[in-house]
């Protein structure tokens, strides 16, 4: 069908941005990997942005190294750079149609006649808009124009596509659906591809590999399966996914005190002498009936979210209070109300721990 | 951390521009401004003198009459104006009146007169020989009377067309939580409408009132011995000659006038947008008694507009005022009077159409520079303020720096004096700021990232300028060029100064006309140039037809 373009591979080495005295970005270093698809995720204001606009000469690092295959373009302005970008506003030339749009960038290099319209028609088949092919932006959905966008960036065949936000502007049922046919359609061309996310949902689902960011440092890069099961801080274990936090005291070897009581973990513990932070996730908590297990609890909410019900437990030796993912068999079994007596069990492969 | 010494290379050329922009404006505006207050503090034979000048003024009286009168007329003017306006606002945009279309236009009418229109017209109506001489119960016309009435004329659709787009974009909700919440009308009127316009009468205020303290075609026609600041600068230069007095009292006119443009830029910061994505459009609700009074506060105003018109229209066809009233062409026999005749005519077509030219090219190359290309911040902050300079100084100030500036014999461009060009490069400076303002907020309304998507699709900056950006401002582009001829064509302030023998003017006609008693001719010219204008509206009111309708797909999303 279409033709199959050569993603290249992108070398970051030591990027800083400043705004005046606002340092936004801080010694970057990254590698994507030709035909990857890479999140950049976090809160806003973390740098992710900043970081994309610099990818793409948009914004110049204040120091720093860009790699783009054997290509050192840390200087060069936008033009002299490959790449397609889709904005999360579009920004489709609303005076042109949908036509006139995926070929500006063909226009620009000089593509035969023939070609473009081969190339155009090539494009309007693969996002299925090949009857909308004269319409102009206005007249085209919010999935439609995102679609349009991402055949104007693609067209020129770049090797690296950049993706800023692209799905933040459509209502739920369309993000979905289109999630998953850019990620197809990115894995069919092969085109490496970084796109910029606050939605950890989006990221999870769409990335090969999702670089976690806040205030300006890279905290975490790993596949979705690691940065949910391994955070490498507590920015990330809170930050993507619930997370329940414990202070505690170490103890000696692999035991920390929560409380006045012991508890054994896995897991390596932070070096220095300072607190343990330790971390489980809802669904790690396992509630038995009350006597059962360690910990005693007291049920305080119940928040029914369909799949599953989010229980509010509140310790009864240590001031604490703990979230747990039920699953509504479960809850059955267990009688679960509010005003309930009930057990916990933290098993300790599943505790994470974090410098306080 | 090295910083990097390149920067990404082809932000250079775009800058490079920019300074130019900035030079030209320096050139047509500071540095004439600049020679303007020199010379305020030299005396005739160039020595600096300090504010010897001032003093000298100051105790011939000039202070107590002149500058008081500009004063308290521009004041009383400013308060009639902005309440008529508020009421006719209030009655177009919350009745359900019918006609508003019409009475929209009839009201913004005397923008395309120029300002000499009203006074000749009042004359007319209520000079020694008017017609309505009689209600004035034995009260002069000529003097501040006169002054306050034809400002109130044309200064009016300025206030009328601040007011309206303020309240224009009223929030529906707003009202809807008013009346859920037991509130009377009356108070509604206060608590809501009033608040809610209340930046749009600040504005109007101040633009009026400097609009009234810098004219100087109605005092000049109807002023009579009444002496305001515009006058005393005419009577200086023209009158006496003396360069520095007239410099002097330029420069007490720009402190008013300077006072107001930064007081208003002040109110309009710390206004923020109250219409938001989420707001409904307010549709007023059928109200007998409401719209009987909307009709009744919009009546006078109506009247008043037409009555000046018609006068001016029945006087320039009488053949001999008041003695012979049969009907005639008589008056636009213009080669038989002085002021230039149809010479002057076509002079101000010429200029009207060159200050449109360069004046639309000028206004948005900058423009965009200044919105779309890379920029160092400080340098859009300098532009930016060159830009809106020119809304702070007076024609009058304007011309005789012009005067001061080119016609020095050591200026390079001192050949351009007494031609043409002078004229249209003054005109473009004089009405640079509204254009500049409208050109921004058109390009500001653009996706920001359309040269970033341009740019990834190895499109030059160049490129998308021409086939994005200006086919998006088209409505703006002919909005700019409309303001400019008209305002071109009705200019007197800054031109008076400035023409040649080969370069007498329309306008400037009108004013010699009438000086030299030739009073109906005048207002026959005056008729003359708000046809044009008037013609002007027509062609780009078609052109904008012409454009929203080939472009509707695009804009509305419907074919």
């Amino acid at each position: 069908m279409t033709q199959q373009t050569q993603g290249s591979r992108l070398e970051i080495h030591g990027v800083h941005k400043n705004f005046g005295d606002f340092s936004a970005l801080r010694d970057i270093n990254l590698t994507i990997e030709p035909g990857e698809l890479v999140c950049f995720l976090g809160p806003s204001g973390c740098g992710k942005t900043t970081l994309l606009r610099i990818i793409a000469g948009l914004e110049q690092q204040s120091a720093g190294q860009l790699l783009q295959g054997n290509d050192d373009i840390s200087l060069k302005p936008p033009k002299d750079r490959d790449f397609g970008i889709v904005f999360q506003s579009y920004a489709l030339f609303p005076n042109m149609t949908v036509t006139a749009n995926i070929a500006y960038g063909l226009h620009s290099v000089g593509t035969p006649k023939a070609r473009i319209r081969e190339r155009v028609a090539e494009l309007l088949e693969m996002i299925g808009l090949a009857e909308h092919a004269r319409k102009y932006p206005a007249q085209l959905s919010g999935g439609q124009q995102q679609r349009v966008a991402l055949a104007r960036a693609l067209a020129p065949s770049p090797g690296l596509l950049l993706l800023d936000e692209p799905l933040s502007a459509l209502d739920a049922k369309v993000r979905h659906h289109l999630r998953s046919e850019i990620r197809s359609l990115q894995k069919q061309l092969g085109v490496t591809t970084i796109m910029v996310t606050h939605d950890q949902e989006e990221a999870l689902a769409m990335a090969d590999r999702v670089v976690v960011m806040n205030n300006g440092v890279i905290e975490q890069v790993g596949t979705p399966l690691e940065i949910y099961q391994q955070p490498q801080s507590a920015f990330v274990a809170e930050f993507i996914g619930a997370m329940n936090f414990i202070d505690s005291a170490p103890l000696n070897g692999q035991r920390v005190m929560v409380g006045n009581r012991a508890v054994d973990v896995v897991r390596p513990l932070p070096e220095g002498k300072g607190g343990v932070r330790l971390a489980i996730r809802p669904e790690d908590v396992h509630l038995l009936p009350s006597g059962d297990g360690d910990w005693e609890g007291r049920v305080e909410a119940m928040d029914y979210l369909g799949a599953f019900i989010r229980t509010q437990v509140r310790l009864t030796d240590v001031a604490l209070d703990l979230v747990v993912d039920v699953d509504p068999r479960s809850a059955r079994q267990l009688e679960l109300a509010v005003g309930n007596r009930i057990c916990l069990h933290l098993p300790s492969d599943a505790l994470h721990c974090f410098a306080a | 951390m090295a910083g990097l010494r390149q920067k990404l290379s082809d932000r250079g050329p775009f800058a490079a521009l920019l300074v130019a922009g900035c030079a030209v404006l320096s050139l047509l505006v500071l540095a004439p401004l600049y020679t303007l207050l020199s010379k305020s503090v030299e005396n005739r034979a160039g020595e600096f003198v300090g504010l010897e000048n001032f003093a000298r003024y100051l105790s011939s009286g000039g202070i107590e009459s002149a500058f008081l009168n500009s004063l308290w007329v521009a004041g009383l003017s400013t308060v009639i104006v902005v309440g008529l306006a508020f009421m006719a606002a209030w009655a177009l945009t919350r009745t359900r009146l019918p006609l508003t279309g019409w009475v929209r236009g009839v009201l913004v009418l005397p923008i395309l007169a120029p300002s000499l229109l009203p006074a000749i017209s009042l004359v007319y109506l209520f000079g020694n020989q008017g017609v309505l001489k009689g209600w004035l119960f034995g009260a002069e016309i000529y003097g501040p009377i006169g002054i306050v009435m034809g400002s109130c004329f044309w200064t009016f659709p300025h206030a009328l067309m601040i007011l309206l787009t303020a309240m224009d974009n009223a929030d529906g909700r707003h009202y809807e939580a008013a009346s859920a919440l037991k509130a009377s009308a009356w108070r509604t009127f206060w608590t809501v409408t009033v608040p809610g316009a209340r930046y749009g009468l600040v504005s109007a205020a101040f633009v009026v009132f400097t609009l009234v303290i810098t004219d100087f075609g109605v005092p000049k026609v109807i002023g009579g011995q009444f002496d305001v600041l515009a006058t005393d600068i005419y009577k200086q230069v023209i009158g006496q000659q003396r360069f520095e007095m007239g410099a002097v009292v330029s420069v007490l006119l720009l402190l008013p006038a300077m006072l107001a443009f930064f007081a208003d830029r002040y109110v309009q910061r710390k206004q923020s947008a109250s219409f938001t994505a989420r707001s409904v459009p307010y549709k007023a609700r059928a109200d007998r008694k409401r719209d009987v009074l909307g009709a009744l506060v919009l009546t006078p105003t109506v009247v008043f507009i037409l009555a000046i018109i018609a006068m001016a229209v029945y006087a320039s066809f009488v053949t001999f005022w008041p003695y012979n009233l049969d009907l005639s062409l008589n008056n636009y026999q213009f080669g038989r009077m002085d002021g230039g005749g149809w010479g002057a005519y076509f002079n101000s077509l010429q200029l009207a159409l060159g200050t449109m030219v360069l004046g639309t090219v000028l206004v948005f190359f900058n423009a965009w520079l200044m919105e779309r290309t890379p920029q160092p911040k400080i340098l859009t902050g300098v532009f930016q303020f060159l830009s809106l300079l020119p809304l702070a100084v007076p024609g009058l100030v304007l011309g005789l720096s012009y005067i001061f500036f080119f016609n020095h014999p050591d200026n390079l461009l001192n050949g351009i004096y007494g031609t043409l060009l002078i004229l249209i490069l003054c005109t473009v400076s004089h009405f640079y700021a509204v254009s500049h303002l409208t050109a921004v907020t058109a390009l500001k309304q653009l996706d920001k990232e359309f040269e970033a998507v341009g740019e990834s699709l190895k499109a030059s900056r160049w490129r998308v300028l021409f086939t994005v950006t200006l086919p998006l401002c088209l409505p703006a582009i002919l909005d700019v060029a409309l303001y400019l001829f008209v305002n071109a064509m009705t200019t007197v302030s800054a031109v008076v100064f400035l023409y040649g023998p080969n370069s007498q003017l329309a306008s400037v006609a009108v004013l010699s006309m009438d000086e030299a008693g030739d009073i109906a001719p005048a207002a026959a010219m005056a008729i003359l140039i708000t046809v044009t204008c008037a013609g002007a509206k027509l062609i780009q009111g078609a052109l904008r037809f012409w454009v929203d309708r080939s472009t509707r797909a695009w804009r509305q999303g419907t074919e």
